[in-house]
């Protein structure tokens, strides 16, 4: 559950916290669909400017790091992948499978434009507060009369809260079940029954006692608009990145 | 004058089984009630009917002189409850959103709600802890978490649903503390138990109910001694003879 909880918003002073969470989506947007079609050289610009900011935020990135620690693995199975089935100018040849030159390129400008969108929701979430995530998917859904965008945002809001609880109950019942010596069953799908049956019905009760919590403390779709303000550091960062994409888009 | 007047109170689950059977009491505002029994006696049921969270099979409940059923949402704002698990009155992703859930349901302007949760994490000492993840909290705190989301709605009455479950001893301390203090400043309280020992000495009336049915009620001091009849285990001073202290003290 810390290693879980440890991946979240941290408090802090810098540019990035200070920003209006609208306009930290809408760049994360931005930069994003620029980095999916971008070359080397968009992709080294937005590296320099995420480098800049990580750094300014002072971003944990020894912890952000561990816990990217499979998405990491990910992007090393696609260099692989890219690298020996991409056809090509051959560098090295290891039993049927050629690693060519321009496998090895599409497969590190692949994984350096996902590293970049990575990093970019990673920095996002490491500065923004989930109630003000929460806010902007309200705030974006508002117009949209036929979505529900506070019920949304409050789904939303009540999944991050469910996730530590789901983890710690599942952890819970594997320690009372390996203390029964489950460990001894080697039928992976009898160890998952057993696992899940009781975690999926603990979860259903703890959602109904929220369920019943939440109706003591008069909840109504109908509740208070959340608060956001763009102040003229939001409208500056706005202009500075429409400048630094315009640029990056037209070289 | 009574805040909560309940006349010939019965609830019948789905199931057929018989909860509350035509419990009759009023309680004066400013009251500290202790409501103890056995598992299944239908404390939590009682409780649960104050806010219109279970409704009456027949008869009724009057808040301040108003049906319960007749507004719903003046029962909810009128008593706060704090449930036996903590945990499952979370809502928020952190304390300060948390403690913010009610006064939003309640449409209040954004100022106020600032003024609502700053005012109800000072009361129960969490203010440093408004950005923190409620999970990460100890059990006391979360219980004081608990409170301090039902301060913010600025209720009259508020039923505690066993507080002292699962605490260690300065856990206990805390949330006694709070519970005191929320009695002095003026709040209806209603304690729902069945270990007696750890509030009984500051109560000023004990009602002690046995298969849905109010078995015993009065002063602490004239009837604790017989609450083992009704399956509740008396306080260890009262069962040597002495005077219930404080744990306080």
């Amino acid at each position: 559950m810390a290693e879980l909880t440890s991946f979240g918003f941290r408090s802090g002073t810098s540019l990035l916290h200070r920003l209006d969470v609208r306009f930290k989506l809408f760049f994360l947007i931005l930069i994003s669909l620029i980095s999916l079609s971008g070359d080397f050289i968009r992709l080294g610009i937005f590296t320099g400017l995420l480098t800049a900011l990580v750094i300014h935020s002072r971003l944990p990135l020894k912890s952000g790091l561990k816990g990217l620690r499979f998405f990491l693995f990910l992007l090393l199975l696609i260099l692989v992948t890219r690298m020996v089935t991409t056809p090509g100018d051959a560098i090295l040849e290891i039993k049927s499978y050629s690693v060519t030159r321009q496998g090895i390129l599409s497969g590190v400008l692949i994984c350096w434009r996902l590293t970049i969108i990575v990093l970019l929701g990673f920095a996002f979430v490491f500065t923004t507060r989930s109630l003000e995530i929460k806010a902007a998917v309200a705030w974006v859904l508002k117009p949209l009369a036929f979505i529900p965008g506070k019920r949304i945002a409050t789904m939303m809001g009540l999944t991050t809260r469910f996730v530590p609880v789901i983890l710690n109950q599942a952890n819970e019942t594997a320690e009372a079940q390996r203390a029964r010596c489950v460990e001894n069953r080697k039928n992976p799908v009898y160890r998952l029954t057993r696992l899940g049956i009781p975690l999926i019905r603990r979860t259903f009760e703890q959602a109904d006692k929220l369920a019943i919590a939440m109706e003591a403390r008069c909840y109504t779709d109908n509740r208070t608009d959340p608060e956001l303000s763009a102040t003229r550091i939001d409208w500056m960062a706005l202009g500075v990145m429409i400048l630094i994409c315009s640029l990056v888009v037209s070289i | 004058m009574f805040i909560i007047e309940i006349e010939n109170l019965s609830h019948r689950f789905e199931d057929g089984t018989l909860g509350l059977d035509r419990i009759s009491l009023q309680i004066q505002e400013g009251a500290f009630v202790v409501v103890a029994g056995p598992n299944g006696s239908g404390k939590t049921t009682l409780v649960r009917h104050l806010n219109g969270l279970l409704l009456p099979t027949s008869g009724f409940v009057r808040l301040a002189g108003v049906c319960v059923q007749h507004d719903l949402l003046r029962a909810r704002r009128l008593v706060g409850m704090m449930f036996q698990d903590a945990d499952s009155q979370i809502v928020g992703e952190t304390v300060y959103g948390d403690v913010a859930f009610g006064p939003e349901n309640l449409k209040l302007n954004r100022n106020r709600i600032k003024e609502r949760v700053s005012h109800a994490l000072d009361a129960v000492g969490l203010t440093d802890f408004a950005d923190q993840s409620p999970h990460l909290l100890s059990g006391g705190e979360k219980r004081r978490l608990a409170i301090a989301g039902i301060l913010a709605m600025e209720p009259r009455v508020i039923a505690f649903d066993e507080p002292f479950s699962s605490l260690d001893f300065p856990g206990v301390k805390q949330v006694l503390k709070q519970i005191l203090a929320l009695h002095q400043s003026g709040h209806t309280i209603l304690v729902i138990t069945h270990d007696l020992e750890k509030v009984i000495a500051h109560a000023d009336r004990l009602i002690v109910m046995q298969k849905g049915k109010i078995a015993s009620d009065g002063v602490p001091a004239e009837i604790v001694n017989a609450v083992e009849t009704f399956g509740v285990r008396a306080p260890c001073a009262s069962l040597l003879g002495l005077e219930v202290s404080s744990w306080l003290n």
